[in-house]
């Protein structure tokens, strides 16, 4: 009876250790996908381009080239929902800026989603996304009015307006304004000011429509931004980003099935061979640190909880059987040899080990699961190699903390015990 | 003049019967021996005189006390300042040396006094092991330390369980010849045993069988 | 002292270094707590102030603006710059922007200094090298698509303007200037000549310009003028940042201080996040860490059962007993939060080295406080097998087993 309490509590420490490695090794896994997530909030990493104006701009001489090699097809965009990493697009959003006038002055229009409903269809796979400078522009405060929902109005003739054009020509929301272009004018509906804090404080955001009519680009956008969920930069990726085809096959392989900026950007250009895909620097290389360095903190974290999840239970496991030792030293004065008495107690052991890990796995998933749903609203990815390694830590474990107490029964005189000290 | 004084002391487990209303009547000074095979209720009788436990039914009177009612704490505080205990696992705490062992006794009797400590131990023969942990002592040392434990108190009863059952016949004898100097000091003693040997040197052996005492004499052999 | 508080103290001593290698068990239970308790509430505390200058990665998170026509003069730049504390301050760059052209396109130049641009833009991407001073240039990589220019080449760049009386000729060589022979106006084609010494990649507008010190921009323009804006960055949160920018603003009346709040904001949120992260992996790890302890205890003290038992049957109250063992306990929950604590703080320290190269804040408050927990959480795991060991009948314990 007083040996099953004495199990128990083996068992538990072991459970205990177990799920807090559990626990630690799937948060650990999983943040950099988490955090990647979060900083989706900083915008786009990756700005689409048509390709016609790279080339055009090669050439100097060629001072504007036709009208329509400024633009991109807006059918195409979809075609980022068919690459390889697409589940790693979080948002995109394509822009048509313009100049228009407006209040006197000229000031710049920018037509673009705002959340929009996608549906793409290709090769009879209908892909479906709602994505849009809503998520593209997590830092704006919404001073007046509210976002402009593209779904619910019925009409395109609305706008948002940044908070300091807004002041100056006394604009809320809920009035209606005129702005006039080349290709015409246009009355539009605030709904919203947004204050950006830089430059787009000075601008007016409508869907993409209005901008398309007033720059008579249907079906067109001038720009895109793409917000991708990307892996840090390392050397292959370095080396890609000079120039994929100098890598080796396996190297392609591998670093076009890596989450890269620069193999998504690549992707990109396969997908819309009209556009040219290209890095937000400031937002690629910050979030490439910042995901190594939570990275690199979570793992040492872990380390160091791991650390402690394995001294307590080799520690327990040790005075457990020390515990032992009278019973122990009887069986021995009763003729079992070494190699059965440590085989039995190795058994119980490792028995006691393998259902507390089991209990354990799953206890360290509830609180993996508590951690993802408190800190980022969202389930935290199990992986199966946890669970492999947690049993075999465990057991290996469990098996150096058995070592000094075996080590002493192999030492124990029976007479000792019997008469000494107890 | 009666020490103690078991009236018609039964204990029941469940259905087993341990003791079976016995009587007993122990004098000062006296020196008994209470025998019986495994089973007989020997442990329990020896529980109930130590106030370690109490009777399903009838009286314990300790020195013309009636201690059957008494409080949990009162029976502690009465079993420590009247009785000595004497195991036969000796039971001394293996992280306190031989003298200490006896300071334990004191110092929940009284207040603790290594001098008086050490005489208990010159008494049992072992003053020039009182620094030696129960883990370097032979068995039969342990045991008198054991006894020197049970007697630092001055108690008016030592209470011995099988107090040879682990020792051999060497420390056998000498654990018995420190049980006849305590008996001519005047010390009562209750020795509960199965060994006739030990039995045998008693000044009046008191046989148990199914929790009944089944027969109380003086031992003619008893020599002092 | 009295003999009996004398072999109290005895008894426990005995107990404590005697039965070394249980108390080792227990005490490496502790320690392994404490340790974490300290150490993660180490890194915690440090955690914002750690990521927030790794954030500092983003770039400039206030930007200066002249509130009025009047650029941004050095002294009104310093005046502005001292409300910002000297430790948060990362680095800020003032930049001057002019028109000019090469090859007759018209190209914006931008005067910096290139030795502390990168701290207020870490994130440039330099194809060559930053030019070391006067005579060199940093040009876009857009610009230097449609200029056709590579690392190494040279370019002149032209600013052309009519003179007039007011004209300062000093540093105008006279082949610069033609003269219309019908009208008899001066014209000026005054130019730079510049060393092309890196490629700038940003993925974003700065590719469009031409960068060049402010000393080569003055010349050119034959102007001496302050700034147009100033990028600053600080290693703050939001709130402290927007306070700088309330202060600035009002402070010196010709600077408009504002947020970068696609920057600010962001980082609140993310940091937010990543703190929250951190708080309750630490609050899961130690309490499944003080469990752990407290089954090590709880082993370490069932196992003297049968001591309890005797001393119980030599006479000891319950009360007693407890205050022995409780002692015990506490005597090795604080010399365990002792150890732990100093070690946490190596353990945090190694932890901020090795991911932020750079040494944990010492917080004193915490050593304390884990020398109080471990002491709690060792006292409460100790009582209670305590608790349940003296309530068992001695005679039970003594004979039982």
């Amino acid at each position: 009876m007083r040996q099953w309490k004495k199990l128990l509590m083996i068992g538990l420490t072991v459970a205990l250790g177990a799920s807090i490695a559990t626990a630690m090794l799937n948060v650990m896994l999983d943040v950099g996908d988490k955090i990647n997530e979060e900083l989706k909030t900083y915008g786009s990493n990756i700005t689409v381009l048509p390709q016609s104006e790279a080339v055009m701009n090669k050439l100097y001489d060629v001072e504007n080239g036709e009208e329509k090699n400024e633009y991109i097809k807006e059918s195409q965009l979809g075609e980022l929902l068919t690459i390889f990493w697409a589940n790693n697009i979080t948002d995109f959003a394509p822009l048509t800026d313009t100049e228009v006038s407006f209040g006197g002055k000229n000031v710049k229009l920018v037509g673009s989603w705002f959340d929009h409903h996608l549906e793409f269809v290709k090769k009879g796979t209908t892909y479906q996304r709602d994505t849009g400078i809503i998520n593209l522009r997590s830092w704006w405060d919404i001073k007046d009015g509210k976002w402009l929902d593209e779904q619910k109005l019925d009409s395109a003739n609305y706008a948002m307006i940044g908070a300091e054009l807004a002041k100056e020509q006394n604009i809320k929301a809920g009035d209606t304004i005129t702005v006039n272009s080349e290709k015409g004018s246009q009355t539009l509906k605030v709904t919203g000011i947004f204050e950006s804090g830089d430059d787009e404080d000075q601008c007016i955001y409508t869907p993409l429509g209005v901008a398309q009519k007033l720059t008579g680009s249907d079906g067109m956008f001038k720009k895109a931004e793409v917000s991708a969920i990307t892996s840090p930069d390392d050397e292959l990726a370095v080396k890609a980003a000079k120039n994929p085809s100098l890598l080796s096959g396996d190297e392609y392989d591998l670093w076009y099935c890596t989450a890269y900026v620069s193999s998504i950007c690549f992707q990109i250009q396969e997908a819309i061979p009209e556009a040219s895909a290209s890095a937000v620097r400031q937002i690629a290389d910050s979030e490439g640190k910042i995901l190594e360095k939570t990275q690199l903190l979570m793992s040492l974290i872990t380390l160091m909880s791991l650390i402690g999840a394995t001294l307590g239970i080799s520690n327990l496991v040790t005075s457990g059987v020390m515990e032992r030792s009278q019973e122990l030293a009887l069986l021995k004065a009763v003729g079992a040899t070494n190699g059965q008495v440590t085989g039995l107690i190795l058994t119980e052991i490792i028995a006691t080990a393998i259902v507390g890990a089991g209990a354990g796995y799953f206890m360290g998933y509830a609180f993996a699961q508590i951690i993802g749903q408190t800190v980022f609203s969202s389930s935290i990815e199990m992986s199966g190699m946890v669970a492999f390694i947690v049993i075999v830590l465990i057991i290996a474990v469990t098996l150096v903390g058995s070592i000094p107490a075996i080590r002493m029964l192999l030492r124990l005189r029976p007479s000792e015990v019997l008469h000494g000290g107890h | 003049m009666s020490l103690l004084e078991l009236k018609d002391v039964s204990k029941v487990y469940g259905d087993l019967h341990a003791l079976d209303h016995a009587n007993l009547t122990v004098d000062k000074g006296e020196w008994i021996a209470i025998m019986g095979p495994s089973g007989s209720g020997k442990s329990t009788m020896m529980n109930i005189i130590s106030c370690m436990d109490r009777p399903s039914s009838g009286k314990v009177i300790f020195d013309g006390k009636d201690i059957t009612k008494e409080s949990r704490r009162k029976l502690t505080e009465f079993h420590r300042d009247k009785i000595g205990l004497v195991f036969q696992q000796f039971h001394l705490i293996n992280y306190l040396s031989a003298v200490e062992n006896v300071m334990v006794a004191q110092y929940y009797h009284s207040m603790p006094d290594e001098k008086e400590a050490l005489e208990a131990l010159e008494r049992v023969g072992l003053k020039d092991r009182a620094r030696h942990l129960p883990s370097q002592l032979s068995g039969g040392e342990q045991q008198r330390v054991c006894i020197a434990r049970a007697l630092i108190n001055s108690p008016e009863l030592i209470l011995a369980d099988e107090p040879t059952g682990n020792l051999d016949e060497a420390n056998e004898n000498i654990v018995l010849d420190i049980f006849r100097q305590l008996h001519k000091e005047g010390t009562s003693l209750v020795v509960v045993t199965h060994d006739p040997e030990v039995g045998e040197v008693a000044q009046r052996i008191v046989r148990l069988d199914h929790g009944k005492i089944v027969s109380d004499k003086k031992n003619d052999n008893f020599s002092e | 002292m009295n003999k009996k508080q004398r072999m109290f103290i005895r008894m426990v001593l005995a107990s404590l270094v005697r039965r070394r290698s249980r108390m080792i068990v227990a005490l490496l239970a502790i320690v392994v707590g404490a340790t974490i308790l300290s150490g993660l509430g180490m890194i915690y505390y440090d955690v914002p102030r750690q990521m927030s200058s790794q954030f500092r990665s983003y770039g400039a998170n206030i930007i200066f603006t002249p509130s009025g026509d009047e650029s941004i003069s050095d002294r009104e730049l310093k005046s502005g710059i001292s409300f910002i504390s000297q430790e948060e301050l990362e680095g800020y760059t003032p930049y001057r922007y002019e028109n000019s052209q090469i090859h007759n396109i018209p190209v914006t130049l931008a005067g910096i200094d290139f030795g502390s641009v990168l701290k207020t833009s870490p994130y440039w991407h330099i194809n060559g090298s930053m030019p070391s001073g006067d005579g060199e240039t940093l040009v876009g990589a857009k610009m230097a698509e449609s200029l056709g220019l590579s690392v190494g080449d040279s370019v002149s760049v032209i600013n052309s303007f009519q003179m007039t009386a007011d004209t300062d000729r000093t540093n105008i060589p006279d082949y610069e200037i033609t003269k219309d022979p019908e009208t008899g106006e001066e014209y000026c084609d005054h130019s730079l000549d510049l060393k092309v010494s890196g490629i700038l990649e940003t993925g974003g507008s700065e590719e469009e310009y031409i960068y060049v010190t402010m000393k080569d921009i003055s010349y050119l323009t034959l102007t001496e003028r302050g700034y147009d804006i100033v990028e600053v960055s600080v290693a703050s949160m939001q709130d402290t940042l927007k306070s700088y920018t309330e202060k600035i603003s009002s402070g010196v009346s010709e600077i408009s201080a504002k947020l970068v709040k696609r920057v600010t904001a962001s980082e609140s949120t993310v940091l937010t996040k990543l703190e929250s992260l951190v708080f309750i992996v630490t609050l899961v790890v130690l309490a499944l860490t003080m469990i752990c302890v407290a089954t090590t205890m709880m082993a370490v003290i069932a196992e003297r059962r049968k001591e309890i038992g005797l001393r119980k049957a030599l006479g000891a109250l319950n009360s007693s007993i407890i205050m022995e063992f409780m002692c015990e306990g506490l005597v090795l929950g604080a010399v365990g939060g002792i150890l732990g604590s100093v070690l946490g703080y190596y353990f945090a320290d190694l932890v901020s080295m090795n991911v932020f190269s750079s040494s944990i804040t010492f917080r004193p408050l915490l050593i304390p406080i884990t020398i109080i927990a471990s002491v709690l959480v060792t006292g409460l795991a100790c009582l209670i097998p305590i608790k349940s060991a003296v309530d068992v009948d001695p005679a039970l314990v003594l004979k039982g087993e």
